[in-house]
């Protein structure tokens, strides 16, 4: 799991531009949105994005991605379950 | 027609005019057949947050909007009028690329949304928090000319203060195209740029913003007097001629221009009306280029038009620009006339305020 979340870490920097970010201060249960690492709605459509390109996880109802974007760990559970990890 | 009060301006260019005590001390010669913009670190003027989603015609469009309205310490504004020729061409590029790349799929939203030409002016008025009246030109060489003449009528109809500007940037990819059609050329810099017998231009880029007003305040540097634009004239006469007329219209003929800034390129085909006119002009004026400072670009008037307010401000003519003529004892009236691709031909008079 640990594995899976820092190699999300890296995807998410990279496909986000997140550039001033230091991965080393991203937890894995801090909040992707709002607080943490502040992300909006836009991100929420790149991180879809995000799970079909690299996981082949389609997310077929937006409602879902409340529970699923919660943080890092979330995303990570939420692929292995999937199968995907 | 209202003139317009330049109250605060900004510019990012291949010279250093980002920093506002640069006056052509230093000039930086073109990589080439190439001029990149001298940029500066965009922490210092956009929010992190904001800067990550943006290319390099929204950093610079944004610095340098920002960076007028705090020179003419304003507190808002009734327009903002964006002109461009070829909009935010990086991230257009990106999303066509990541088309190709995926066979048209896992498109992401950012590129295309900040790929339009009017997200400059869209996110300059995010960033202000301006509801009011923004439009961008995208009129190829007319592309800020036409943001300046419509920011003189929206004067006309009660505007108060209104923010233009031109922004152009260029990918590597469109360099080499542009390169490999033989449209760029290194020029010959031991001589003046009106005299290069070149087939091609040096391209460049960059952002230049005014703050105007309808009104003459302790800020105002110059005025905007008015603005000509001449589509596929016939002949240098004809541009003659009607230079005749547009100065009449503000009770002024060429004895009474103090230095003209023309758009000479390097390409000896765009640049013969111009030539053929520099004859003309030479009798009681001051002949200065500034191409060969900023290199070509769609929006290159809008550095020139920055050029011209600070002659006026400074009262001093820099040796590096002249091509004809000798300084002027003082500086009230500059004549910009500019040609783009030997299509698109504009006077604009600046005037002393």
């Amino acid at each position: 799991m640990d594995a899976l979340i820092e190699k999300l870490k890296k995807q998410i920097i990279e496909q986000l531009n997140l550039a001033e970010v230091n991965p080393d201060e991203v937890s894995a249960d801090s909040p992707l949105f709002g607080e943490g690492l502040g992300l909006d709605s836009i991100d929420a459509l790149e991180l879809i994005v995000l799970l079909e390109k690299h996981y082949g996880i389609k997310i077929e109802d937006p409602k879902d991605g409340k529970v699923i974007f919660q943080s890092l760990r979330t995303m990570a559970e939420y692929i292995k379950a999937q199968g995907k990890g | 027609m209202t003139k317009a009060y330049i109250n605060g301006i900004s510019c990012i260019s291949a010279q250093n005019t980002i920093d506002d005590s640069w006056y052509f001390d230093t000039i930086t010669p073109a990589n080439g057949d190439y001029f990149s913009a001298i940029e500066p670190s965009y922490k210092d003027h956009i929010a992190p947050n904001l800067i990550r989603r943006m290319g390099r015609a929204i950093k610079m469009g944004v610095t340098t909007a920002n960076l007028a309205i705090i020179d003419a310490d304003a507190q808002k504004v009734d327009a903002i009028i964006t002109g461009t020729g070829l909009g935010c061409f990086e991230d257009s590029e990106r999303f066509l690329l990541a088309m190709l790349d995926n066979n048209e799929q896992f498109l992401t939203p950012t590129s295309f949304i900040q790929s339009t030409h009017n997200t400059v002016g869209s996110q300059i008025a995010l960033i202000m928090k301006c509801h009011d009246y923004n439009f961008t030109y995208v009129h190829r060489g007319f592309s800020f000319e036409s943001c300046v003449l419509d920011a003189l009528m929206l004067f006309e109809e009660g505007k108060e203060t209104i923010l233009v500007g031109g922004i152009e940037e260029h990918t590597p990819n469109f360099v080499t195209l542009n390169r490999r059609a033989l449209k760029l050329q290194i020029q010959d810099t031991t001589m003046p740029i009106h005299q290069s017998t070149s087939n091609g231009v040096q391209l460049s880029e960059g952002s230049t913003f005014f703050l105007l007003s309808k009104h003459k305040s302790d800020k105002s540097i110059a005025a905007i007097d008015g603005i000509k634009t001449l589509y596929k004239p016939k002949t240098s006469e004809d541009i003659f001629e009607k230079l005749i007329v547009f100065l009449k219209l503000y009770n002024l003929t060429l004895s009474d221009i103090d230095v003209t800034l023309m758009g000479f390129c390097g390409n000896q085909h765009f640049d013969k009306y111009l030539n053929e006119l520099l004859p003309k002009l030479t009798t009681n004026t001051a002949i200065a280029s500034f191409k060969n400072l900023c290199g070509e670009f769609y929006t290159a008037s809008a550095f020139a038009m920055w050029v011209a307010t600070k002659l006026i401000q400074k009262q001093q003519l820099p040796q590096s620009i002249v091509i004809a003529g000798s300084e002027p004892k003082h500086i009230k009236h500059v004549l910009v006339i500019n040609q783009y691709g030997g299509v698109n031909y504009s006077f604009m008079l600046v005037s002393q305020c």
